[in-house]
């Protein structure tokens, strides 16, 4: 075994840039399960929001400047308005329509991904002439942080660094305070524990939900552009690779809790950079990749198996609110 | 001496102002009266409209097969507007699809083809998704929702071609053995989730999303280290003998392979219709489903009502997996979930959670999938427009309840309505 040749920092740098799109994808699924809505469509969501964010870039490279960023950080406005678009159809089907919540997000995934392959090609074939079923995105830029990168160890945590991971901490923050500090937040903690309560305080819970769903989908439109950039650097349908199933791990993992759920991505993606580092040293086979990628899920049932009396979900979960039950 | 004469100019245009704004009120009470006119025949449309639609669609009795007919005939009208707008005929989509798929003949067949292969290719995408279907029915009988189908495929496709894929077993024992083995490994994978959720409290939707993705990974690293074909970068395929496809047979100039799985599939959802309504297991487990609470007070135990009905709903599951991996599709790709999974559970909704409304359901999408890509090549829209069309049944049935309720809620008000009526007449 060598392990001078593993790369400490490729761990973190790979690590966090994997662990935040998950983390803001999450925080898009607590917003909407602590309303009482259950989100099992952030896998579609998360696409299509990549799809909008692409779609725009591929729409408007050719009125920028070829260096410059500001296609990249506007995709990130665009797929948040995608996602939360996108996301008004499972929030209408499910309050408006009385549709049942784990259907509904079973569906949206796969209109999500039928949507999105259909319009890719089609507009790739009668608006740019091209044949081809992926919007190609530029490469992001990686940043290095003066000072900060010549910490030891940590360090590496600030060298060539996406910009999506400031962007994402930013936003984390913001959605943090909104729902633990602002009376908005405490209508959508209250819409999922308990809605007679908020409707007899005279709030509309309907209301309440919708926003909190919309919020759900910007969320993750905003991850999932992030994986478009850090992954594939182009929207294809191969986007769909199951990291909103694995973002619903991580918010189960923390309990519907921000900060917890944060502990869990960091779990899930330094495990994961661990492991693609880790390969050439113990001379594994690429084979075990694929064991690594099951711990966060087996982590995950463990903890619900061990604790799960403890575990509190939303009380209202998953139940269409109506008025006159009591 | 006319009147006029003797009227002071003033009062001369005083009277002219006032006809005119007579004129001005008669045209307007003129346009009034049309647009009442227009408004009461715009409310006798909608009337008559909705009354129409309660009469086709508010006869409780047939709902449950109304209903999804309302849902296809809406996506068909959005799908239409959507090809409209690109520039294409519909007629020309929907043709082409039935056409792709076998219903109706195509205008020219190549080599070795012809309306039979087409129709014989449906009836082999048809089987793993009316599989799958029925079990989502199962569970959902018992009040489950088994998400953890894809995750069964794989378990069941994974261990029917290990160990009878690439033995060298006769097809007459091979064939019947990786139906066994598949339906046997899907039900322990299925009795998981039932055991975690009685043992342990866990949600079968959390518990199965996790299995779902531990199952692919775990598949997938064994067939990276052992099973790998490293042209197609799929799993080696199983042998010609064990997948459920028989030997070509010759209809007249043409030869094809018949799918082992159709037929139990369709016996299948028969005998999963009797197993529900007319045995005291299938009593049991709706007894469940509907109340729990009640089931416990009439004395049925739960968690092995719950464990049983997970494995048999996991046993569908595992035949789905076997009837696509060793059929449908030439081998198993690692690292993907089959997207098939999770189209059952929607072909389980569409056809009403009944095991035979899911053999209709079933079939219209695996219609949709199979025709697609001739339908691609004629009507000048992309093939992946048939998708669209699944997504936008399954989202206008998720609709169903609201659609339901909406007429019930109608039909009560006219009802209303009439009694009123009845009552000034006496």
């Amino acid at each position: 075994m060598n392990f001078a040749a593993i790369n400490y920092s490729a761990i973190i740098v790979d690590g966090l840039s994997f662990a935040l799109p998950l983390l803001i994808i999450a925080i898009g699924g607590i917003y909407s399960e602590r309303s009482g809505i259950v989100n099992l469509a952030l896998e579609g969501l998360l696409g299509f929001g990549a799809f909008t964010g692409a779609l725009f870039v591929a729409s408007t490279v050719s009125l920028f400047a070829v260096t410059s960023d500001v296609p990249m950080y506007l995709s990130f406005v665009l797929a948040a308005l995608g996602g939360a678009i996108f996301a008004m159809l499972h929030a209408a089907l499910c309050i408006k329509f009385m549709a049942n919540q784990v259907i509904s997000g079973v569906v949206i995934n796969i209109l999500s991904v039928a949507l999105t392959g259909f319009l890719t090609s089609t507009i790739n074939a009668n608006i740019f002439g091209q044949a081809s079923e992926r919007f190609m995105l530029q490469t992001s830029p990686r940043w290095d942080i003066p000072y900060l990168m010549e910490i030891p160890i940590l360090g590496a945590a600030f060298t060539r660094v996406y910009p999506f991971i400031f962007i994402i901490l930013i936003v984390a923050a913001f959605a943090w305070y909104l729902l633990y500090k602002t009376r908005f937040g405490l209508h959508v903690r209250a819409a999922g524990d308990n809605p007679q309560a908020l409707d007899a305080a005279g709030i509309n819970v309907a209301r309440v939900r919708f926003t909190a769903v919309a919020i759900s989908g910007a969320l993750a439109g905003i991850g999932g552009m992030s994986f478009a950039y850090s992954i594939s650097t182009n929207f294809s349908p191969a986007i769909y690779m199951g990291f909103g199933f694995l973002a619903i791990a991580a918010l189960i993992f923390g309990n519907w809790r921000i900060v917890p759920t944060f502990a869990a991505c960091l779990i899930f993606g330094l495990t994961r950079s661990a492991a693609f580092q880790l390969l050439p040293v113990f001379d594994a086979g690429a084979a075990v990749i694929d064991l690594a990628m099951t711990a966060p899920f087996v982590v995950t049932l463990l903890l619900l198996a061990i604790f799960g009396k403890k575990n509190k979900m939303p009380r209202a979960l998953g139940e269409i609110y109506d008025k006159s039950k009591r | 001496m006319t009147k006029q004469s003797k009227m002071s100019p003033e009062e001369q245009r005083l009277e002219k102002l006032q006809e005119q704004s007579e004129q001005k009120r008669r045209r307007r009470d003129k346009d009034r009266n049309v647009l009442q006119e227009l408004n009461r025949a715009l409310d006798a449309a909608t009337r008559t409209l909705t009354k129409g639609l309660i009469r086709g669609f508010g006869n409780e009795r047939w709902q449950s097969l109304t209903i999804p007919l309302l849902a296809i005939a809406l996506s068909l009208v959005a799908i239409s507007i959507l090809v409209l707008m690109l520039g294409s005929n519909p007629l020309n989509v929907f043709t082409g699809i039935l056409a792709g798929a076998g219903w109706i003949p195509k205008p020219s067949y190549g080599g070795g083809q012809s309306q039979l292969t087409d129709l014989i290719s449906l009836s082999i995408s048809l089987t793993p998704l009316l599989f799958g279907a029925l079990g989502f029915v199962v569970a959902m009988r018992a009040g489950l929702f088994n998400i953890g189908i894809a995750g069964q495929m794989v378990v069941a496709g994974f261990a029917a071609t290990v160990l009878v894929g690439y033995s060298d077993l006769p097809a007459l024992i091979a064939r019947p053995l990786v139906l066994v083995v598949g339906a046997i490994a899907g039900a322990l994978a299925g009795a998981l989730i039932g055991f975690l959720k009685h043992r342990f409290n866990i949600h079968e939707v959390v518990s199965s999303i996790m299995l779902n993705n531990i199952f692919i990974h775990v598949a997938s690293y064994l067939i990276k280290a052992n099973h790998l074909n490293h042209a197609s970068r799929n799993m080696n395929a199983a042998s010609a003998e064990a997948r459920l496809l028989t030997e070509p047979v010759q209809f007249g100039e043409v030869a094809a392979r018949l799918p082992v799985g159709f037929l139990v599939a369709i016996a299948m959802s028969f005998i999963l219709w009797l197993f529900l309504t007319k045995t005291k297991q299938g009593f049991e487990m709706s007894a469940v489903g509907k109340s729990p609470k009640a089931a416990q007070y009439a004395g049925i135990k739960i968690g092995p009502t719950i464990v049983f009905a997970m494995a048999l709903s996991g046993a569908m599951g595992g035949l789905a997996g076997v009837t696509h991996y060793l059929a449908n599709v030439p081998a198993m790709t690692p690292d993907v979930l089959p997207a098939l999974g999770f189209d059952s559970i929607a072909v389980a909704f569409l056809g009403v959670v009944h095991p035979l409304g899911a053999i209709l359901a079933a079939t219209l999408i695996a219609t949709l999938s199979s025709g697609a890509v001739y339908m691609g090549s004629v009507a000048g829209v992309r093939h992946e427009v048939a998708s669209v069309i699944t997504g936008l049944i399954l989202l206008f049935t998720a609709c169903g309840g609201f659609l339901r309720a909406w007429l019930d809620n109608k039909k009560r008000s006219f009802a209303d309505d009439e009694n009123l009526k009845g009552g000034d007449a006496s």
